[in-house]
């Protein structure tokens, strides 16, 4: 069930734009709450819909692409040898 | 918070090397992918992240054991990367970042640049394409998509990292992403897809 007030309302009663909501959710910023209040939200606001699914996109090839792999094994060897030297 | 100045702690040898082993070492492979994209270059990249370590080991008394090791890493590492890497490095004609910051920071050029991307064309991009675009954004903007994006810190985690207040993050990812969808639109273009339709 999803909430019915604004849970991105602040304790000053400002009440955020879509783009300050949508910047949290791409952030991963957000509580639960806040997440499927957005996901009602992007329902029946199609400007968001479509920038949160284009954002998302974004950010997954980044994820997938981007990551970079595995740190050489050499390096681990590397830093315990030049730690334990730094021990003796 | 874990990345303030904490009270110096005091380990015997042996636990030293528990906390350098259990909460250092597991974050290794992020810490290369973090050096990678900062020096765009793996050799580099190995330096940094050697340079790093023994640095944590060295202070390990200033680090609390239990608390977040990832952004006390993290931190080290853009610290030497600053001072020692960049002073090294022959960066010709080094912009000055205040400037590009209060230039994108207008909302004349946010306006601008806030490019019309569809997820279809995204979905095409199999190749290098995001990694050379996040690759050839300024180094102050790629850092805060790499800290989101695929480390997930929070604002206040990068806000300590980067030693910047939480809005100028919120700011600067605002920024890094609207210059990273324009990079992808040009490369969408070249692939025939009109955004604009």
């Amino acid at each position: 069930m999803a909430p019915s007030s604004n849970p991105f309302i602040q304790p000053d009663g400002k009440k955020p734009t879509c783009m300050e909501m949508l910047q949290l959710i791409i952030d991963n910023q957000v509580t639960e709450e806040q997440r499927l209040y957005f996901s009602q939200h992007m329902g029946h606001c199609l400007p968001c819909y479509k920038k949160y699914n284009v954002d998302m996109a974004i950010k997954e090839l980044l994820q997938s692409k981007c990551c970079g792999g595995n740190c050489p094994d050499d390096i681990v060897a590397e830093i315990k040898l030049k730690i334990n030297s730094m021990t003796a | 918070m874990e990345l303030e100045e904490a009270p110096r702690q005091h380990y015997t040898e042996n636990e030293k090397q528990l906390i350098f082993n259990n909460e250092f070492m597991p974050h290794i492979h992020s810490m290369y992918n973090f050096g990678y994209r900062l020096t765009l270059d793996r050799d580099d990249a190995k330096d940094l992240v050697q340079d790093t370590y023994l640095k944590a080991y060295r202070f390990i008394e200033s680090f609390q054991k239990g608390t977040n090791a990832k952004a006390w890493l993290f931190r080290i590492l853009k610290n030497s990367f600053i001072n020692d890497y960049r002073k090294k490095s022959k960066e010709p004609n080094k912009v000055d970042y205040q400037e590009v910051e209060a230039y994108y920071n207008s909302e004349e050029v946010d306006r601008l640049i806030t490019p019309d991307l569809r997820v279809e064309s995204l979905k095409d991009m199999m190749g290098d394409e995001i990694s050379n675009a996040l690759n050839s954004l300024d180094v102050d903007f790629r850092t805060v998509i790499i800290l989101c994006d695929l480390e997930d810190f929070k604002y206040e985690e990068m806000a300590k990292i980067l030693d910047i207040p939480i809005g100028t993050v919120r700011s600067r990812l605002h920024r890094a992403r609207n210059l990273l969808k324009e990079k992808l639109k040009s490369y969408a273009k070249t692939m025939g897809y009109n955004n604009n339709a």
